[in-house]
């Protein structure tokens, strides 16, 4: 017998709204099927089962509309054959009227038992029930659980028909190389789990902020010299320009308080976000589709280390081994269109900040200088989003200003920093 | 001592007082202290053999080297190591001399030429014998000087490191403290000759029988020994019969293998007295001694408070930092590594790859000497040093006696005082007479040591099954290396590989076990011409695929790429990883892999038993369960040792066909 909680789906989350079951009680739910709905700090979501087994809804779980504490309990998730009576202490009531009051479960549980031995519940012989459970590679399994797939009931190639990686993929209809394949049932559509969410989390920062973008170019000369120098100076540990920007961040903050803040759990209040818990997210374009992984407390660290720590990050997003907890905590993102010759666009807030800085591409441009001559210098274009509900266009604006002061001298906060 | 003492000044008198008081009274507060529990290890006492480490070190300068035993404290003293050095390493705070690594047997101080002393009896003797190597190839002039105990003078290393030193004519004192029990057991049983001293004859060294407890006489005769040294006309061996009157160790009975009585008479023979006793009336005029007597006194009580500071101050001192324990057991990575600039059009054999990796970088640096069995004119029995003595001569080139465990042990103590010894011990077989020495000494000294000792050895020789060698040289042993922290451990399995391991090794300052699988040192392939470098812990991707991983090192990698085509065709495609190094090994190539193919198969020489393919194994399951699609497999050699015969050798290693049917049924799981 497993317990179904209310997950944390933020980093400050408390509480979530209990919206709806997605499984009814009996059901045999899988490894990643979605099983109920949920509504967290940011968004609504649907929680997938981290395990296997049948659902079971004591009599006084919470109700749909619920609002109930991280952790809280909802639900029982029960093995073929087992009883919620045979846990009396961890089941909240009455064997009787669970009974009573879930016939569909009743039914189930017998139909378990019956369909693996045709005995009583109380003669069934549990290792000999589970020996009849198919045997699943851990691969296979991880697979399943990603593509939602029910694997229990597969038949499978390998070994004494242990289910394989390629079995998984036959059944969830995709090739192997683990995208969706053409023989996709024609006339429905289909999203992954991970379209999903970003969708959700950009829907959330269209319908919550009032997103204005401001637009400047800078000369980028100094900054295009010193990653030059760097990568001079350590060719195996060059930092990306969103490293270099990441670090001037914490620098700018210090005269920015109006912008150094994050919108609270209700999104009512702004919260100040104090020199060490700057953490900045880099938006990273996937395989599976656009990730923000976090760079913790840019304020503490060098500029090496921010490149070390972006570069695994970004290395786990691209290989689908980024952890959840590696995306959560920002209080500032960068993101770089420069490499697809894009100059300005207008990036999403993600929330809960308050502001995001798009870099464009860095290209070789006639500039006049101050003393009349024209030269050939580097230009970037940078495009600052910010949530005009939580801070105004002017401060807003001298923020941007500042980045781009300290983006066109950059020597001078990277070099002499003393972190 | 009447007539030695009318040669010394007062402040000489005085300072060899001094000397032997800072021991004695160190040692009884030491003692104070392990009673009230404040020392937390075993604490082995000097009270009484002060007169020895006094009269040598008198002669040292602080380039001058020590190599100390178990009972080292009045060496480390006597060296100049401040007590509260002592007192706070014994404390186990990070102010002691070790930083707490080591305690009461593990004393160093390199910075002032004390250069560790040991737990194992024997090394130090050898270890010497390196110091006396360094001060030839850096022809600076230092002294080394090993302290022994009787026990250590029946054990190999005496026999092994007196001969190396009397051959090579090394500037080492050999001092062995005879205090007549070798920790419980009577010399006057262990030994067939009851003389250490006369044992130099036999070495044909200059060897001396000396009464311990005599400073004056110990002055003297070290001192001579010290400017034979000096002056290049080689080792000397002192005996100093002396005698402890605590117990081996504090908190041990003493009194069943010697008597009360035994032990009251030896304190009336007190070294401190004695010399307190020498500067009476009898040999002085009165002025003279009575300035020296009270000279004594006040030196006793200066070294009482300096004593009772050196307590204080170890007691108030920080214990180290928990999460400081693993630091120091490898140096600092080196700084970038040149990548080759391949591809290479020249093909050469695996050794020749190493003999021109070897050749170049002992052109480029000076400290680096060879030593093994025909490496020196003959160039080595696998024509490892093929030239190199033309070019670089005898005492870089260095023939050795057939003592593995001398010349590996000879190593250590070179590494330790600035040379850069390679170790050719030809079989891997061979050098397991030396594996304490790898083990136990070269090892764990940086660590030890808190990171201040460099131990820069490169040990090479052949390991590998084939051409009926039988078992004793066939043995491949990595594995067991792999366990032993302090060490790196590389296993080439191309020429170009070897060049560029062989190179970093050279460079690195920690300890590297070279390992040349003798069945592939005529494998050509191609080698970038000059410099570059081949980092550790990298591996290489022999072979791109996407079903099966197989991970092998050696001539195993020679086998499994031999089949892979085959495997191809019938749409197996094989990823093949050889991870170059044993220790550190590239966990995460291999599991980057593994995360593509979904299959693991190890095949490896040697028996699997708790060895490398476990070791993966253990790994991958560990960090990459959830890409497995079936089961890892191992393809290893048997459990056996190496047989003689074709037909029985054959069997021992795996073949091209039980990788091939390793693999299908890998495929099939």
């Amino acid at each position: 017998m497993q317990k179904i909680t209310i997950p944390r789906l933020g980093w400050s989350m408390e509480e979530g709204k209990f919206i709806s079951w997605l499984k009814k009680p009996g059901d045999l739910v899988s490894v990643g099927e979605p099983l109920f709905e949920l509504e967290g700090e940011k968004s609504l979501q649907e929680i997938e089962s981290v395990e296997a087994g049948i659902l079971y809804i004591p009599a006084d779980a919470p109700l749909p509309g619920e609002i109930v504490p991280v952790g809280g309990l909802l639900g029982y998730l029960l093995e073929p054959g087992e009883s919620p009576h045979s846990h009396s202490q961890s089941t909240p009531e009455p064997a009787a009227r669970s009974f009573t009051g879930h016939d569909e479960l009743a039914a189930a549980v017998v139909k378990a038992n019956e369909t693996s031995l045709g005995k009583s519940p109380t003669e069934i012989d549990r290792p000999e029930n589970l020996a009849h459970l198919p045997v699943a590679s851990p691969r296979a399994r991880h697979l399943a659980k990603q593509f939602q797939v029910d694997w229990s009931s597969l038949q499978g190639t390998g070994r004494d028909g242990r289910i394989r990686e390629s079995d998984v993929q036959e059944a969830s209809g995709r090739g192997a190389a683990g995208r969706p394949s053409n023989n996709a049932k024609q006339g429905l559509g289909t999203i992954s789990p991970r379209r999903k969410a970003i969708a959700d989390r950009l829907r959330a920062s269209r319908d919550l902020t009032i997103p204005v973008t401001l637009t400047t170019t800078i000369d980028a000369t100094e900054l295009v010299h010193l990653r030059q120098r760097l990568k001079h100076s350590n060719p195996r540990l060059v930092p990306a320009y969103t490293d270099i920007v990441a670090c001037l961040i914490p620098w700018i903050y210090k005269s920015h308080p109006h912008m150094a803040v994050v919108w609270d759990t209700q999104h009512k209040g702004l919260i100040p976000v104090p020199h060490d818990q700057i953490h900045i997210g880099i938006a990273v374009d996937t395989p599976d589709g656009l990730l923000v992984p976090v760079v913790q407390q840019v304020g503490l660290k060098s500029l090496q280390t921010v490149t070390q720590e972006s570069r695994k990050l970004i290395e786990q997003a691209r290989t689908g081994r980024l952890p959840k907890t590696a995306m959560q905590g920002g209080v500032f993102t960068i993101t770089n269109l420069g490499s697809y010759g894009i100059e300005a666009f207008t990036p999403i807030i993600n929330l809960p900040e308050i502001a995001i800085l798009g870099l464009g591409a860095i290209r070789r441009e006639p500039v006049v200088m101050p003393d009349g001559q024209i030269m050939a210098r580097d230009r970037i274009t940078l495009s600052l989003s910010f949530d005009h509900a939580a801070v105004d266009g002017a401060p807003a604006a001298s923020f941007l200003r500042d980045i781009a002061a300290a983006m066109a001298d950059p020597a001078a906060y990277i070099l002499n920093s003393v972190h | 001592m009447a007539n030695s003492t009318q040669n010394l000044t007062n402040e000489r008198l005085g300072s060899l007082y001094r000397t032997m008081q800072v021991i004695r009274q160190t040692e009884e507060e030491l003692a104070r202290c392990h009673q009230r529990g404040l020392i937390h290890g075993a604490c082995h006492t000097y009270v009484g053999e002060e007169a020895i480490a006094t009269g040598v070190c008198s002669h040292l300068n602080h380039n001058d080297v020590v190599f100390s035993t178990h009972r080292g404290h009045g060496h480390a003293l006597a060296k100049g190591m401040p007590p509260k050095d002592l007192m706070a390493e014994l404390f186990g705070r990070s102010t002691g001399c070790s930083q707490g690594r080591g305690g009461s047997m593990h004393l160093f101080s390199p910075e002032i030429g004390m250069m560790g002393t040991s737990g194992i009896v024997g090394p130090c003797i050898l270890q010497a014998c390196g110091g006396g190597y360094s001060s030839k190839i850096l022809n600076n002039g230092t002294v080394a000087v090993a302290f022994f105990g009787d026990g250590a003078a029946n054990n190999g290393a005496f026999h092994e490191g007196l001969n190396m030193a009397s051959i090579w004519k090394l500037p080492v004192l050999f001092i062995c403290e005879n205090n007549q029990y070798a920790t419980e057991v009577p010399f006057s049983y262990a030994s067939g000759n009851p003389s250490v001293g006369n044992r130099g004859s036999a070495y044909g060294i200059p060897g001396f029988e000396l009464n311990g407890n005599d400073v004056l006489e110990i002055y003297r005769v070290a001192g001579d020994a010290v400017a034979r040294a000096r002056a290049g006309q080689g080792p000397t061996l002192i005996e100093c019969k002396t005698y402890r009157t605590r117990a081996h160790a504090e908190g041990m009975g003493d009194f069943t293998y010697r008597t009360r009585e035994e032990v009251e008479a030896w304190k009336l023979n007190c070294p401190i007295a004695g010399l307190r006793k020498s500067v009476g009336v009898g040999n002085y005029d009165l002025a003279r001694s009575a300035e020296l007597v009270e000279r004594f006194d006040q030196i006793d009580a200066e070294v009482a408070e300096l004593v009772k500071e050196a307590r204080d101050y170890a007691e108030s001192s920080p214990v180290p930092v928990a999460e400081t324990a693993t630091n120091h057991v490898y140096g600092p990575q080196l700084g970038p590594v040149q990548d080759p600039v391949g591809p290479s059009s020249r093909t050469i054999s695996f050794s020749q790859a190493t003999l021109e990796a070897l050749s170049e970088e002992m052109a480029i640096n000076p400290t680096i000497f060879v030593m093994g069995e025909g490496i020196g004119k003959r160039g080595g029995n696998f024509v490892t040093t093929k030239g190199l003595y033309d070019l670089y001569g005898p005492e870089r080139l260095c023939d050795t006696p057939i003592c593995e465990r001398g010349f590996v042990g000879l190593a250590c103590g070179a590494a330790m005082t600035g040379t850069r010894p390679v170790i050719d011990f030809m079989f891997a077989d061979f050098v397991l007479d030396g594996f304490g020495e790898i083990v136990n000494q070269i090892a764990k000294m940086r660590y030890m040591s808190s990171g201040r000792l460099k131990m820069p050895v490169l040990l090479r020789g052949c390991i590998g099954i084939g051409h009926s060698a039988a078992t004793h040289h066939s043995g491949s042993y990595y594995g067991m290396y792999g366990q032993v922290p302090g060490l790196r451990v590389v296993v080439p399995s191309s020429a170009e590989d070897a060049k560029g391991l062989l190179k970093h090794a050279l460079r690195c300052d920690d300890p590297v076990l070279f390992l040349e699988h003798r069945e592939i040192l005529q494998a050509k392939g191609p080698v970038i011409e000059g410099d570059f470098e081949i980092p550790f812990g990298k591996g290489r991707i022999v072979r791109q695929g996407r079903h099966v991983t197989v991970v092998a090192l050696a001539r195993m990698v020679h086998l499994v790429s031999s089949v892979s085509d085959e495997l191809e065709r019938e749409g197996i495609s094989v990823e093949l990883i050889d991870p170059r190094t044993v220790s550190p090994l590239d966990t995460d190539l291999i599991l980057e892999s593994v995360h593509k193919t979904g299959r693991l198969l190890i095949v490896d020489e040697p028996p699997g038993q708790y060895g490398f393919s476990a070791e993966i194994a253990a790994r991958v399951v560990d960090e990459g369960f959830n890409d497995l699609d079936a089961p890892i497999k191992r393809l290893t050699g048997a459990f056996c040792p190496t047989p003689y015969s074709p037909s029985l050798e054959n069997v021992m290693v795996p073949n091209a066909d039980q990788v091939l049917a390793a693999i299908r049924e890998l495929m099939s799981e």
